[in-house]
């Protein structure tokens, strides 16, 4: 959607030379510019507290007093990056089984207790965290707090409820399988991460779903569910006093343990690879393109973020101008940063029809050479400047989106100050900076390409495209844990050079 | 809208929350009251009806423009039509060039964005609030003057069918709303979603857009809500001199829909389906339109039914019996009469006539005796939360507003509609069971997955 000027403004002057207005009707309108802003209004990033408990559980607390509602959400230091490699989705279950049954109440006695008081509930894990969140109309709030206690401390995980929950995880599987999204995604991100837990699907797979036991899921807990490991934020309709006070009540027994040492595998050097998953008969094939980029907390993550958002993102999307716009190969295209703990990647993706697929895949990684090797000009660089420094006010519009911010920062160790100043740390950004960190980091030579269509329809193409070499995995025989994603090894290995 | 963040399973989305079953712990009524909303409503000459609701907590304002126009507005052979449109719509106006309303939209630092319903098409923007002026004068400008070519129709068509490839028939069970309403509709233009076939989209011309922008694209056709920071007066004063200029339509807006026939009998149909990983059932009854007195009750029925570990469907399908993946009961509660329907995704070793058989049965349970006052009281509380929850944002506080304004064209039920569902009964909930849950306004569809023989289907 972004062009350069001079291409803009010769585009803009024939296109309204050549089209007639869609009305019959003659309508009586003036040729004008648009119309200046009114003055801008001070943007100051709201107020919230921090403060610490005894046993190192840190709260925040943001005020919010419009709707009498309450928020109350409890972040674990831990997620899928704490799996064994041997078992991932350990972290996903033992956070999903958190409200299925407690030492003091049954699985279906929390889910009554939420459901009559019109709450809500909501167990999860992510790459780094492990979460439990509860939103209750405010005269629950100490409910809420009770039982927020009670699943993050004392979870039961019943034999019944582990093989319940397995079960369901599997026959969700069978769907997601199915699903190129999904498929496109896992396989990306194991071709970037290699053997890191960030390689592996967070919900693990159905192999190593069978392996969790009842007793990998009471240590997973044990070792990572600590007050000093984690975050809790209240959000909502109460004063300052009432939170500090009703999270001191409800939490400040729950005693601190020792930090287990965080997995530092090293993530593989990126390698070119393309991969294709075949699904005969699919209508579209979903591209994902990218590589190994940087941790959320690196210096250089704002400009490799903005350099990325350029190339895919909101104020800019050179993906969707050439893709979409110029082409109409595609609904959708877009490129981000996913920046995590330890590591991070950026991807591009889009999908499209099965017969477009070769050139779409030549499009994408001519586009992700060309923002490495060629200097972004002052007037995009602007555009997507003034989109992010301007979309500063809509980040603060609720308080839970003010407390995600906020609650990034303490997770990632980022310097909370930069919240308050994000608008002009945008503005200081410099084409030199862009260019820098696109050389940088960027490196069109060695992209992990995923394919998931149907193969027979796009395979030929390849080759006239410039992609001499890939490897083709039948989705029916899909297995994340070998080095070539297919089940059976003896299954050879089709590489066309 | 822009898919941008990873997808989660498919399931897990469709699955509405986690498990559980009956309990112990006592229903409180909640005593907490959402606030009215404060707006004023206004008409301009030209027909466009204007609704203001400021609020100051944040520097910034959405404007949504709600035009009453939707797929149920298409004509047989041109179904997607309504949709095609909202896109053709970003494609330059008089003063506006070609892509440039959202780079417009973007380059202050906003989000615009627009979606098609059965009933509607709505054009929404968010913007820090010095830019309101810029929005009025982009939408007014398109509303006045859309300019479309041949080349644009066709570019756009391209990129419509995109949409279609990977929203409905590249996506697992993605097809199942458009395999349901072809069932179960047979005059009502219900009948197709608002996509629309391929054939249908391949047979749009540059006559048939101009025909629609002129028939339906007009101020009295049309409702703007703004919510945020502004000040009601000035805001009115920017609202009269950009969009009083819009000339009034020549001609009234034409509401003539087909109507649907009543049902004689249950209807039974088992097909295949591409990308159907597992089997489903839906259990389908045509239910009443949005605002008839017997939607809140239905509103509640789908709560005891669904909303919640400890609702029922979920609660016997999902936990107790494991007969589903996911399952669930909702009314589709719009503009003209629509449906209530129970899906069931049948997992590995289950079959699909086991799922169907339950969710009958919870359905007949509705009739046949009253809910408990736990979980009428329970499905209040939901509700309520669900009020609050729903008000948060600018863009959230609009859609009321809007909905309120255009589908019961009456502004006054976004606030009215709280007490009305404070006041439901559990014999309400009964008597609606019994007016339309009946074997002869039933659809029973099971879809399998292509291959799959007739019949045998589930454990596979």
């Amino acid at each position: 959607m972004i062009r350069t000027a001079s291409v803009l403004a010769v585009f803009g002057v024939l296109s309204l030379a050549s089209v007639l207005p869609a009305s019959a009707q003659r309508v009586q309108w003036p040729r004008e510019d648009p119309p200046p802003p009114l003055l801008a209004p001070d943007v100051k990033f709201p107020d919230y507290e921090l403060r610490r408990l005894d046993n190192g559980l840190q709260v925040v607390y943001v005020g919010a007093h419009e709707q009498p509602a309450v928020n109350v959400r409890l972040l674990v230091r831990a997620g899928t990056s704490s799996d064994p490699t041997v078992k991932p989705g350990l972290a996903a279950m033992t956070a999903q089984l958190l409200d299925q049954g407690t030492t003091m109440r049954g699985a279906q006695e929390i889910a009554q207790t939420i459901d009559s008081i019109g709450g809500a509930m909501a167990v999860g894990a992510g790459t780094d965290l492990s979460y439990v969140n509860v939103l209750v109309l405010k005269d629950s709030f100490d409910l809420a707090l009770d039982m927020l206690s009670d699943v993050a401390r004392n979870p039961a995980y019943a034999q019944t409820e582990v093989d319940r929950q397995r079960q369901q995880v599997l026959s969700e599987m069978q769907v997601s399988y199915d699903d190129p999204a999904y498929v496109s995604s896992i396989v990306f991100g194991r071709l970037v991460y290699g053997a890191h837990p960030y390689g592996m699907p967070q919900n693990g797979t159905p192999q190593s779903l069978m392996r969790i036991t009842r007793n990998d899921l009471i240590e997973f807990h044990r070792n990572h569910y600590l007050p000093n490991n984690a975050i809790l934020a209240v959000v909502g309709d109460v004063s300052a006093e009432e939170a500090f006070a009703g999270v001191a009540r409800a939490l400040s027994d729950w005693p601190r343990g020792v930090l287990p040492t965080p997995d530092l595998t090293e993530q593989p050097p990126p390698s070119n690879r393309l991969v294709i998953v075949d699904k005969p008969g699919a209508v579209q094939t979903a591209v994902r393109v990218g590589h190994l980029a940087l941790p959320r907390a690196h210096p250089d993550y704002l400009a490799l973020d903005m350099a990325v958002k350029i190339l895919g993102g909101e104020g800019g999307n050179r993906l969707g101008s050439v893709l979409r716009t110029d082409r109409s190969l595609t609904y959708s295209a877009s490129a981000e940063m996913a920046g995590r703990q330890f590591a991070g990647d950026f991807m591009a993706q889009t999908d499209t029809r099965s017969s477009a697929t070769a050139e779409v895949l030549r499009l994408t990684v001519d586009e992700i050479s060309r923002m490495q090797r060629e200097r972004v000009s002052r007037r995009e660089l602007r555009r997507a400047k003034d989109y992010l420094a301007g979309h500063f006010p809509l980040t603060i519009e609720t308080p839970n989106a003010i407390a995600a911010q906020v609650l990034e920062a303490i997770l990632f160790g980022l310097d909370l100050d930069d919240l308050e100043r994000y608008p002009e740390r945008i503005n200081a950004v410099t084409e030199d900076d862009i260019q820098r960190v696109a050389r940088e980091y960027l490196k069109p030579g060695l992209l992990s390409m995923v394919l998931v269509g149907d193969a027979s329809t796009f395979v030929n193409d390849l080759s006239g495209v410039g992609f001499d070499s890939y490897e083709l995995v039948p989705i029916t025989e899909l297995d994340l844990s070998t080095a070539d994603f297919m089940i059976a090894r003896e299954v050879a290995q089709r590489v066309r050079q | 809208m822009t898919p941008r963040s990873r997808r989660a399973p498919v399931v897990a989305v469709i699955a509405l929350l986690a498990v559980a079953v009956v309990a112990l712990a006592p229903t409180v009524y909640s005593a907490v009251r959402p606030p009215k909303f404060d707006y004023r409503i206004t008409k301009l000459e030209n027909g466009l009806t204007v609704v203001l609701s400021e609020d100051h907590s944040t520097p910034i304002v959405h404007v949504a423009l709600w035009y009453r126009v939707g797929s149920k507005n298409e004509r047989p052979g041109r179904t997607g039509f309504a949709h095609l449109f909202e896109h053709l719509m970003f494609k330059g106006s008089k003063n506006v060039p070609p892509e440039e309303h959202l780079s417009f939209i973007s380059g202050v630092g906003g989000d615009g964005n627009a979606y098609t319903t059965e009933d509607t098409t709505v054009f929404l923007q968010t913007v820090p609030s010095q830019y309101l002026p810029l929005v009025f004068w982009l939408e007014a400008d398109r509303m006045a003057t859309l300019r479309i070519d041949q080349r644009t129709l066709d570019a756009e068509r391209d990129v419509v069918k995109e949409e279609r490839r990977w929203r409905y028939e590249n996506e697992p069970f993605g097809l199942l709303s458009e395999l349901l309403y072809d069932r179960a509709f047979t005059a009502h233009p219900y009948k197709h979603t608002p996509i629309g076939s391929m054939a249908d989209l391949e047979a749009a011309s540059i006559e048939d857009v101009r025909e629609f922008f002129d028939t339906y694209y007009v101020p009295e056709n049309a409702t703007l809500i703004v919510v945020g920071d502004f000040e009601t007066d000035n805001a009115l004063q920017m609202v009269e001199h950009y969009f009083g200029r819009v000339p009034k339509a020549k001609r009234p807006v034409p509401r003539e829909i087909p109507r649907e026939p009543p049902r004689e009998s249950e209807q039974r149909v088992t097909l295949e389906a591409d990308n159907w990983p597992l089997p489903a059932v839906v259990i389908a009854h045509h239910i009443t339109y949005d605002g008839h007195p017997d939607a809140y009750p239905l509103h509640i029925a789908s709560k005891v039914l669904s909303d919640g570990q400890s609702s029922r469907i979920y609660r016997r399908l999902v936990y107790d019996e494991q007969l589903a993946v996911a399952a669930f009961g909702q009314g589709n509660i719009i503009e003209d009469p629509n449906l209530f329907y129970a899906v069931a995704i049948i997992p590995p070793g289950k079959t699909p006539s086991e799922a169907e058989a339950a969710l009958i049965e919870e359905l007949d349970k509705l009739k046949n005796e009253p809910i408990t006052d736990e979980e009428l009281q329970r499905s209040k509380n939901q509700f309520a939360r669900d009020y609050v929850i729903g008000r948060f944002t600018n863009s959230q506080k609009a859609a009321h507003l809007a909905h309120a304004a255009v589908i019961h064209d009456d502004i006054s039920t976004a606030d009215g509609e709280f007490d009305i569902f404070m006041n439901v009964t559990k014999e309400d909930v009964r008597r609606v069971a019994r007016t339309y849950f009946n074997d002869e306004n039933r659809l029973v569809m099971t879809i399998l997955p292509r291959g799959s023989s007739a019949g045998l289907s589930g454990a596979r």
